[in-house]
């Protein structure tokens, strides 16, 4: 009984949750983007997050190249993290503990932190070079400029929000960080 | 533990890397397929094939038989078609417009839909615009045309809601001409 106390001791449980939880953010993030626009009635949808973006265009669904290129930088950089996490987590006291811990515990943060960088420079550029006023959150109409058309005025329903799954890695990311601050309390308990 | 550092180091930067080399290997011969994908260009030229006096694939309704006009309620009905020209099934969820008395050009009311229209790709729809004269407007029918049973105007203005895209067309793209019933006729 006490060795399983003294085991359980050892456990950066924080860690171990910000481990598990990024995996599972992914897993989420596949399926559950963690911003969308809409344009329209649903005419196009953008879903983004940053290890699976793609567009829709009614029944149609795309990628961009280069985004999805980013996608697998995102996707292996938050499952190398989450596994590191995970093993540090159960054996943070070891010599290899620390370097996983410090490879792990910034990156959820990071790519939550560049991906809403990423969506403010494309609105930011979007607002600058096309005057198409996007929305991160809520409900807007925008006009649209239609080339070689004057006299035609096009204006879209954009609605756009966060999902849940970005308030998971929200999560995550906090919890890593947690982890991180927790680390000399559980780097330090004796072994058993 | 150095060695362990080094590892992950190496690790980051070959997650980073390759997929970039990777893509950038793929498209070296067409470097905009990076940022647009073939099926961009595919919508975008659907969206473009409309009409091509009209803008990109859009076409304006045409009026299709003669307004009906309801005395009593100073209410006319004017029945329009149009051609979706877009490669998508649409929802008409409003269309209005102003109206004018073409020689004076005096306004006259404004219409709007009816009842939202679906049509599908390709198709026509036929779609009534309702409408009510102001009461400055049957003073100007019986004042400037009074011996006239009907009269000309026009419809301009028109902004029409589809599918969530607001489109609004000015006097210079689309002026309806039609002939209504003059309410203050008398024969």
């Amino acid at each position: 009984m006490k060795r399983v106390k003294g085991m359980l001791a050892k456990i950066n449980w924080f860690g171990l949750a910000g481990g598990v939880l990024t995996i599972l953010v992914i897993a989420v993030s596949m399926v559950y983007p963690w911003w969308q626009l809409k344009v329209g009635d649903d005419l196009m949808k953008i879903n983004a997050s940053p290890v699976n973006t793609n567009f829709g265009f009614l029944d149609a669904s795309f990628t961009i190249p280069f985004i999805w290129a980013l996608n697998v930088i995102g996707l292996l950089t938050l499952l190398l993290s989450g596994v590191a996490m995970i093993i540090y987590s159960i054996m943070p006291a070891k010599s290899f503990a620390k370097p996983l811990l410090d490879f792990g515990y910034k990156k959820p943060l990071y790519t939550f932190l560049f991906f809403v960088i990423g969506l403010v420079v494309v609105t930011v550029i979007l607002q600058a070079v096309l005057s198409i006023n996007l929305p991160l959150m809520g409900t807007t109409t925008s006009t649209v400029p239609i080339p070689f058309a004057s006299g035609i005025t096009l204006s879209l329903l954009l609605s756009a929000g966060f999902q849940w799954s970005f308030w998971l890695a929200a999560v995550a990311a906090g919890l890593c960080i947690a982890a991180r601050l927790y680390h000399r309390k559980v780097a330090t308990v004796p072994h058993v | 533990m150095d060695k362990i550092r080094l590892l992950l180091t190496v690790i980051t930067i070959v997650i980073v890397v390759i997929p970039l080399v990777g893509m950038l290997l793929a498209y070296q011969n067409n470097l905009l397929g990076l940022f647009v994908p073939p099926e961009i260009t595919e919508i975008a030229d659907d969206l473009m094939g409309g009409d091509v006096d009209n803008g990109p694939g859009l076409e304006p309704p045409t009026m299709v038989g003669e307004p009906q006009y309801d005395e009593a309620s100073h209410t006319f009905a004017v029945t329009f078609e149009y051609k979706n020209s877009f490669p998508i099934d649409i929802i008409v969820k409003s269309l209005t417009g102003n109206i004018e008395c073409e020689e004076h050009r005096f306004p006259l009311g404004n219409a709007s839909l009816s009842e939202p229209v679906s049509i599908d790709a390709g198709e026509t729809g036929t779609m009534t615009v309702l409408g009510t004269w102001t009461d400055e407007a049957v003073n100007h029918f019986a004042t400037a045309h009074a011996d006239e049973e009907n009269v000309d105007v026009v419809l301009l203005d028109f902004a029409v809601d589809i599918s969530g895209i607001k489109l609004q067309l000015d006097q210079s793209q689309m002026e309806q001409t039609m002939q209504v019933p003059n309410p203050a006729y008398e024969g």
